[in-house]
């Protein structure tokens, strides 16, 4: 700890050797009568390419407007402010929030993809799934052909039979299938990064771990860059090369995910970590965060966190803690990270 | 599966019946009764007859035993039924059944025109006032669709009749085609029939133009409220991500879905027409099917008035049976009894 002591802050985020995203102080509002929401606060990220990165938070802390944000497809009336750009492996240099309709058409899907929380209501109920995977590779000007042989590697991949999903209506596939075959629409046009919003949430845990597994392998085999947005901390260390905390519209900390489950640096992350809940202990010794999540109209001044924080003094309720870097791989924003392990013990051990 | 085509079968036959048996002792609970009035007729024209022969003729003309208790009538009516034969018209003096197959295509030909320009109407706005939820066409139209569907349709029938037809004298205002145009439908005479037809569709277009008024207002508040649920739904969000373009997603995706439920109103109320639109024939002395059942309710003419309710509840039960049968085949979800659907 004391290595860091007399590092200066840095007051951004590190800009890394090969980002294939990189966010700057992007921020979602929506106006409504009783004030500006904002759901989005100014997040700086890198996403370095081929990587996994997790994002982490609780319901309401942004994390699906972060995901949203990244195809610039935050709903009305839901502004979009700050800079995305998007470095393909070959090309130009893309400004995501600076596109015309046409070419975020085109960036959408084919560069950009998407797996949504709702993998169950996210197919036309009236259409067989071959027709969705037909119309994608048209409305994208693709080889219909080529492109379903690669439905058909995509689905096989994903421990699918082709034949019998392609020629099903999505009321006939269960839960897991229609996961797993949403996940081989997006990326039916090969694009390099694959977003997925909650993309296990309504499955049962031996399903989330068989989809997580073969995530692990989908981007070995296509070269994929992945940002997996979920609640579920212990789910996404088993997958995430890094690992971001969002807490009340903000990045509370990114670090490796090894570092991140061996010293976290921010209060919040640890408590989140503590929180942990395990199967085979008893409800009694649960360790619940106290408090609530601050509301996006009116978020506290200085350090979000402070009102629930042990550590909490009159400083961090005036002054926003800078994203400082505990270690080279390690970003935190909070003005104590340095005492942060001694003060507050990790009692839940949450392994990869 | 063919379970479930037995069950809607029964279920068919049943209502059928059902409806039948209780139309015919209604009518008959009816005050009036014109048994008597046409034995009074018979005794007043023809002094020499015996009582037996009279009885003989009000049965043949009622095709039930008129002195007989009303079960054995109504044995004896069904009985007739079951071979084709609906009894003869006490007012008219001819066969129920040539009435009905006389009125039917009429009837046939005014409603399907009014019901296929109101449905593609309706659902076309409705589709439209959906896309545009909250603005003042949206608003707009809603609240004329609100009022137009309010309004009884014969209210309509009246006002137009008076205006387009007394005032502006524009459109006839009864009857189904001009007295000196000679009804020609034929391939060899094509000038004739277009012009017959056209006559034909002048006479109708009043009948046409109020059921259209009406109807079209509630196919389009149903098809407004069934397309802006599709819109919000999860599955439009993720077709517009994909890039599909607004007309493949404005068909493929809110239209096949928001039409859907329409389709068993649809039956239904294609079954509801084919029994004509009563009160409307009345105002516009359209003589299609509905009208002759008020002739036949003012005459207290039991078969006529039995032959078109039973016209009028086949008619909808087909509706509704059609609707159950074929639904499967529209809307892949309705599959699930039977489960054979690949």
């Amino acid at each position: 700890m004391s290595r860091h002591a007399d590092a200066a802050p840095t007051a951004k985020t590190q800009t890394r050797s090969d980002a294939i995203l990189t966010c700057r102080d992007l921020s979602v509002e929506f106006t409504m009568d009783r004030g500006t929401s904002t759901v989005l606060n100014g997040l700086d990220i890198d996403i370095e390419r081929n990587e996994i990165i997790g994002i982490v938070g609780e319901s309401g802390s942004g994390k699906s407007m972060f995901a949203s944000a990244l195809l610039d497809a935050v709903v009305e009336p839901g502004v979009t402010t700050g800079t995305i750009t998007y470095r393909p492996a070959e090309g130009r240099e893309i400004d995501v929030l600076d596109r015309s309709d046409d070419q975020l058409q085109q960036l959408r899907w084919e560069d950009i993809s998407m797996v949504f929380q709702g993998a169950l209501s996210s197919f036309n109920p009236t259409l067989k799934l071959r027709g969705h995977f037909v119309e994608t590779l048209e409305a994208h000007g693709y080889d219909v052909e080529s492109g379903m042989e690669r439905t058909h590697e995509l689905l096989s991949d994903l421990y699918l039979d082709p034949g019998r999903v392609l020629g099903s209506y999505p009321h006939e596939l269960s839960g897991g299938m229609k996961q797993r075959a949403l996940i081989a629409l997006s990326l039916v046009l090969e694009p390099d990064v694959l977003v997925m919003d909650e993309p296990t949430a309504a499955l049962d845990l031996l399903m989330q771990r068989s989809i997580i597994s073969l995530l692990s392998a989908l981007r070995e085999k296509y070269d994929l860059t992945m940002v997996f947005i979920t609640h579920d901390l212990p789910l996404v260390t088993k997958l995430a090369d890094r690992i971001g905390v969002l807490y009340a519209f903000e990045l509370a900390e990114v670090s490796g995910t090894e570092e991140l489950l061996r010293s976290p640096r921010h209060p919040y992350t640890r408590a989140l970590l503590n929180s942990t809940p395990d199967i085979e202990s008893p409800l009694a010794e649960m360790q619940p965060i106290e408090g609530s999540a601050p509301d996006p109209v009116d978020v506290p001044p200085g350090c979000p966190y402070h009102e629930r924080c042990p550590l909490a003094t009159a400083d961090c309720a005036a002054v926003k803690p800078a994203m400082e870097a505990a270690s080279e791989t390690h970003d935190v924003a909070c003005h104590y990270w340095e005492r942060v392990p001694d003060e507050i013990d990790l009692t839940t051990e949450v392994s990869r | 599966m063919q379970q479930y085509y037995l069950e809607r079968t029964l279920q068919a036959v049943i209502t059928v019946v059902s409806v039948m048996t209780l139309a015919f002792f209604l009518l008959r609970l009816m005050p009036g009764n014109p048994a008597d009035a046409y034995r009074a007729e018979l005794i007043q024209n023809n002094p020499q007859l015996s009582q037996a022969d009279i009885d003989h003729r009000v049965e043949q003309k009622l095709n039930v035993l008129p002195d007989a208790p009303l079960h054995e009538q109504y044995i004896n009516y069904v009985a007739g039924l079951l071979q084709g034969d609906l009894g003869e018209s006490i007012n008219e003096g001819v066969p129920v059944s040539e009435i009905i197959s006389e009125a039917l295509p009429w009837t046939i030909f005014t409603m399907s025109l009014a019901l296929l320009l109101s449905f593609a109407i309706g659902i076309s706005f409705g589709a439209i006032m959906a896309y545009k939820e909250g603005s003042y066409f949206d608003n707009g139209l809603s609240v004329l669709s609100i009022f137009c569907n309010s309004i009884p349709n014969y209210i309509v029938g009246i006002l137009s009749i008076w205006f387009l037809g007394y005032q502006l004298e524009l459109f006839p205002t009864g009857g189904r085609y001009s007295t000196e145009m000679e009804p020609t439908v034929g391939l060899l005479e094509p000038i004739q029939t277009l012009a017959f037809l056209g006559d034909a569709l002048w006479h109708a277009s009043l009948l046409i133009l109020s059921y259209t008024v009406v109807a079209a207002g509630g196919w389009a508040l149903r098809m407004r409220g069934n397309s802006i649920q599709v819109l919000g739904e999860e599955y439009l969000r993720v077709a517009r991500l994909r890039g599909l373009s607004e007309r493949r997603i404005a068909t493929r995706y809110v239209g096949r879905n928001a039409v859907l439920p329409l389709y068993t109103a649809l039956l239904i109320a294609i079954g509801f027409a084919l029994g004509g639109s009563v009160i409307l024939e009345q105002v516009f002395t359209y003589p299609g099917v509905g009208y002759y059942m008020i002739e036949g309710l003012e005459a207290r003419d039991y078969p006529l008035m039995m032959g078109v309710f039973l016209v009028m509840t086949v008619a909808v039960v087909l509706g509704v049976y059609i609707a159950d049968l074929t639904y499967g085949l529209i809307d892949p979800r309705a599959q699930t009894r039977g489960g054979d659907h690949r």
